[in-house]
């Protein structure tokens, strides 16, 4: 066991001097340099951030809207790169530079009434997710109630209702008194779900090449392919039409996540880069979940829906899951759903609060709470997850256009950056209209049927820049506001000088354990993991025929249940070790970490 | 080393990232498909085949309508139509189906009624047995295009030399003595046998035959009954058959046994009866004027081991064309098209067993004098009692549930190597219940049917 200190400052001093920097919300200021991370640390950030219970959606969504085989493989890879090339080019620099969140950022450009309206929508839309991933939780559980499945995109039993209002309300209770246990857990599910991803469509493989070709054993690349082409991937959509092709894909990629990199809600993440270019590692998440868990994902459905005479597009999470990992697919769909809509309602609560901030937490959380649990009842939303995520981009990435502008064009322009906030301006109405502009392209680009709705987004990030721009530049950002800029130099010379002082205070080394006990754990977690790989890698290449397919399907089951219990206690086990002797060592320091960073 | 100039050009990069996006945005929809275009999904089977080359008959008669026809080998058929049905994709307006499709697919509200068919079609010539097997709670759901069931095809010669007489009714002990009997004569083998694996290769003969010895799939619970006795005489009984039969029988379905039989390889032979027309076609078969016909063989229970098989056309609910497509299914299952068959290919090559008129013409009769013993066992088929226990499927050589496909085909695979002596035959029966135990109790758990 290790871990490096240095010595302690006087804090009783950093606080008397910078105690209004210290009263203050620590995501209003930048991110003290000190706390900076490397390169590593985002790509396991995203690499845990895009595995979550959306994916098992969109891989059977993409299979739905009838995505050719060589159209997923080839358009996932495109457009996941523009994804992470948008993280890279457009949302890293913005966070670097300005060490603040999309939210304080946007707050400090646009003004108060505009955040307010921008927070009621992103209210609304995480409200909306969370609700979908709680309904995905309700799919897995149902079966122990005897409520048939629901297929409708309304439902049609009470007992459903009954178990989405209850997992709502736990939900947001857990949200607002467990967030932070809760968020640790879902740390240690990352590669957990990583993995179970990847080996739920290894696993129903066999049975998809033994419906076609009679056999279960693949042959190669070029086998996978034929077989993938021929029962998942087919070209053809749930109407019988022609699918969705090459262009759709790439859009479809690229739009899931606009609004955390067009839309730039992903500066929270990355304004913790030490460099631009650590938006590039962003690519784990876009190329491992986003790219093996949506086509593994698609693949389990295709196989299900085959298995069961169903179609993929009524086939319920916790079924596909069932038959792909056993009894584990429960808990997947369980645990995947509820880590995902934890946060998401933790967010929403966050906007709703800043919509109404003289409203009691509580009257907002219940708001909040009764949101989730009236659309989480609606399978419709959960089953609608990749255009509810691509039109919530839609919304949002205009808001992302009118801080670009000022971030990038406002200076090389001759304009004034924070015009509206050294002006006074009550309500920002060049931004209140560039926003509006651009949802009527936008809209309108839809109603018209002009473009794919995938592809809206360029149009009214667009729209929001120039018209953001032309607005803004008649309603006083062409003029100098001196005064408040030397106040705002002032100002930030004195964070520096503050966080230069919190640097001496806070102990922000990654604390590891490398005690002996600690490696133990470690290497029993690793192992429960690989173990669950190497069954389901038997399952793939070592089932001559379709017996032996399922003697080994069955054996995975079993080694994956007890490789997710040996796991999740080893994990756990050594997290909670970790942060006790983190403590401990904190204590004999004097030194304290930095506060827990929940904004998204 | 900094990428400077990847930076440098960011904004060069954006730009071109909006154009593709542009580009994308401006592609053409896809073109909708012709309103007068059939799509038909068949199997790639001669039967089939010969129904395309008939085609013309029929756009003839309609010449505003366009065929087009999608032929496929039968898993492939099997996978995509499934696929296309279960989501209501709409890709096919006529599929070819088998019994075992059609029944799990009419229960699922999947496939259009054969209802309002015209008069002329004369649906109470089908055979009752061949349209209850194509019928969902009394409604017909696919018509027949051709049907088979199973019996005893055996060399005459060899058989009278070796000092037996066919019985009336076989029982499956006479059959195996019979082939040892026969084989021991030195000319050929004693037996021909399925022995792919596969639900509906080697398992549709052992269920048969399990079957006659009172076996049955699953009890009225869906508990698995592969460890009963009836199921180990059956299974015993096949292995003394493959016993007798030549090398190889685990790589022989019925194209290949078929063939054997007609070069005179083997000597007794229990398999569909659609091998009788090759096998009475001298122009095909070295043994046309010494092989006999008897009824598929019993086990001293009241069910023999006849099985009942269709291939069928039915129209998806997701169809658009829902009429013209019946009545395309309805010309191409008609007496009319057995007539146009006949005339251009010979009344021995006519589809079978699904109408009674077809056993009235003396010119089909003549030519295939095998027919009343296959008219005799479809018309004996029961789909709802396959065996002498009560069961709480359908399907006599098959159980009519989605997952019958794999679990028939693992246990197919045990049998195989039951028959390779890989295994034994207790081992094999033991095995097989434990697959099915674990496939029946996964997918029940899902299945809101149940």
């Amino acid at each position: 066991m290790s871990t490096e200190t240095s010595a302690p400052a006087d804090s009783d001093d950093v606080k008397a001097e910078f105690s209004d920097l210290a009263a203050l919300d620590p995501e209003q200021l930048p991110v003290p340099k000190h706390r900076l991370h490397g390169a590593g640390h985002f790509a396991g950030l995203y690499g845990a951030e895009h595995v979550a219970a959306t994916e098992f959606v969109i891989g059977a969504t993409f299979v739905a809207l009838g995505a050719g085989i060589w159209d997923i493989l080839i358009g996932l890879i495109i457009g996941n790169l523009l994804a992470t090339l948008s993280f890279r080019f457009i949302t890293a620099p913005i966070a670097v530079k300005s060490r603040l969140s999309f939210y304080a950022y946007m707050h400090r450009i646009v003004g108060d009434s505009v955040s307010r309206v921008y927070n009621g929508a992103n209210a609304v839309i995480f409200a909306v997710i969370s609700a979908a991933m709680i309904t995905v939780s309700a799919t897995a559980v149902r079966r122990l109630f005897g409520i048939p499945g629901q297929e409708q995109a309304y439902p049609t039993h009470l007992g459903f209702v009954a178990i989405t209002v209850l997992f709502s309300v736990v939900a947001v209770l857990v949200a607002v008194v467990g967030f932070n246990a809760v968020a640790e857990i879902a740390s240690l599910c990352a590669p957990w779900l990583m993995l179970l991803f990847t080996v739920g469509g290894m696993v129903l493989l066999p049975q998809l090449i033994e419906s076609i070709n009679g056999t279960t054993t693949l042959d190669g690349f070029g086998g996978f392919v034929d077989v993938a082409g021929a029962t998942v991937f087919t070209g053809i959509n749930a109407d019988g039409e022609p699918g969705i092709g090459l262009l759709e894909v790439v859009g479809f990629a690229w739009a899931a996540n606009t609004f955390a990199h067009f839309g730039l809600v992903d500066m929270a993440l990355l304004r913790y880069a030490r460099k631009s270019s650590y938006g590039y590692a962003t690519a784990t998440g876009m190329m491992f979940g986003h790219y093996v868990a949506w086509i593994s994902a698609g693949l389990m459905g295709a196989a299900v829906a085959w298995i069961t005479a169903t179609s993929i597009a009524v086939l319920e999470p916790g079924d596909v899951a069932w038959h792909a990992l056993g009894a584990t697919g429960f808990i997947i769909v369980v645990i995947a759903g509820w880590t995902t809509a934890n946060p998401n309602i933790y967010r929403a609560g966050l906007a709703a609060q800043s919509v109404f901030p003289k409203v009691s937490r509580t009257k907002v959380t219940i708001l909040v709470g009764v949101m989730v649990a009236a659309t989480s009842a609606f399978p419709f939303f959960y089953r609608s997850v990749l255009p509810v995520l691509t039109y919530a981009g839609l919304v949002l990435v205009p808001l992302g256009g009118i801080v670009f502008a000022e971030h990038y064009l406002f200076r090389r322009l001759g304009l004034t950056k924070y015009w509206s906030r050294f002006k006074g301006v009550k309500h920002n109405m060049p931004a209140f209209i560039a926003w509006a502009a651009a949802l009527v392209v936008g809209f309108g680009l839809n109603i018209l049927q002009v473009i794919p709705y995938y592809y809206l987004f360029i149009p009214a990030w667009i729209t929001s820049i120039v018209v953001y721009t032309v607005l803004a530049k008649g309603a006083g950002a062409s003029q100098e506001y001196p005064e408040q800029q030397s106040e705002d130099d002032r100002f930030d010379a004195r964070v520096k000088r503050y966080h230069d002082q919190l640097a001496k205070t806070e102990d922000v080394t990654h604390f590891k354990d490398r005690s002996v006990l600690g490696r133990l754990l470690l290497v029993v977690s690793v192992v429960a993991l690989a173990i669950i790989f190497v069954f389901a890698f038997r399952v793939l290449f070592f089932s001559p025929d379709l017996y032996h397919y399922y003697v080994n399907r069955e054996q995975f089951y079993v080694a994956t249940l007890v490789g997710t219990i040996v796991y999740f206690v080893a994990a756990y086990t050594r997290q909670q070790r970790t942060k006790w002797l983190r403590k401990r060592a904190e204590a004999s320091s004097g030194r304290t970490p930095p506060p827990r960073d929940n904004t998204r | 080393m900094k990428p400077r100039g990847l930076m440098k050009h960011r904004w060069a990069i954006m730009v071109a990232v909006v154009l593709v996006a542009a580009m994308a945005a401006c592609a053409p929809a896809d073109e909708q498909a012709d309103d007068n275009t059939l799509t038909i999904a068949v199997v790639d089977n001669p039967d089939l085949v010969r129904m395309q080359e008939l085609a013309s008959h029929f756009t003839d008669q309609h010449p505003e309508i366009t065929l087009e026809w999608v032929t496929l080998s039968e898993g492939e058929l099997r996978q995509k139509v499934s696929t296309d049905v279960a989501s209501g994709a709409g890709q096919y307006d006529v599929v070819a189906l088998g019994a075992y499709e059609t029944a799990i697919w009419a229960e699922r509200d999947l496939l259009v009624p054969m209802d309002g068919l015209d008069p002329s079609y004369d649906v109470d010539d089908l055979l009752p047995t061949v349209r209850q097997a194509l019928s969902y709670e009394g409604q017909l759901f696919a018509l027949p295009f051709y049907a088979e069931s199973s019996f005893t095809m055996y060399r005459t010669d060899l058989l009278e030399e070796a000092g037996l007489r066919m019985p009336d009714n076989p029982t499956w002990d006479f059959v195996v003595q019979a082939a040892q009997r026969m084989g021991d004569l030195g000319e050929t083998s004693g037996a021909c046998l399925r022995g792919v694996p596969g639900w509906g290769e080697n398992m549709a003969l052992v269920t048969t035959m399990a079957n006659a010895y009172g076996g049955r799939w699953f009890d009225e619970q869906w508990q698995p009954q592969l460890t009963s006795e009836a199921w180990q005489q059956a299974l015993q009984t096949y292995l003394a058959l493959g016993a007798e039969a030549p090398d190889g029988a685990v790589e022989r379905g019925f194209s290949e046994n078929a063939q054997l039989f007609a070069d005179g390889k083997c000597a007794i032979w229990v398999d569909s009866t659609a091998a009788a027309a090759q096998l009475a076609d001298p122009d095909r078969s070295s043994v046309a004027d010494t092989v006999g016909f008897a009824p598929a063989p019993t086990a001293g229970h009241d069910r023999n081991s006849a099985w009942l098989w269709a291939w069928s056309l039915a129209v998806p609910a997701s169809s658009q064309q829902q009429d013209v497509a019946k009545q395309f299914a309805s010309w191409a299952t008609s007496t009319e098209y057995t007539e146009l068959v006949a005339e251009q290919y010979g009344w021995v090559n006519a589809p079978p067993g699904t109408r009674s008129s077809l056993y009235e013409r003396s010119d089909y009769t003549e030519e295939a004098d095998f027919a009343e013993l296959v008219l005799q066992a479809i018309s004996q088929a029961d789909l709802d009692n396959p065996t002498v226990e009560p069961v709480p499927y359908t399907g006599i050589q098959y159980v009519a549930i989605p997952e019958f496909q794999g679990i028939g085909t693992a246990v197919g695979n045990q049998v195989a190597e039951a028959l390779t002596g890989q295994v034994s035959a207790q081992d094999a029966l033991q095995n097989s219940q434990w697959v099915t135990e674990k496939v029946i109790q996964r997918t029940r758990l899902t299945n809101d049917d149940q």
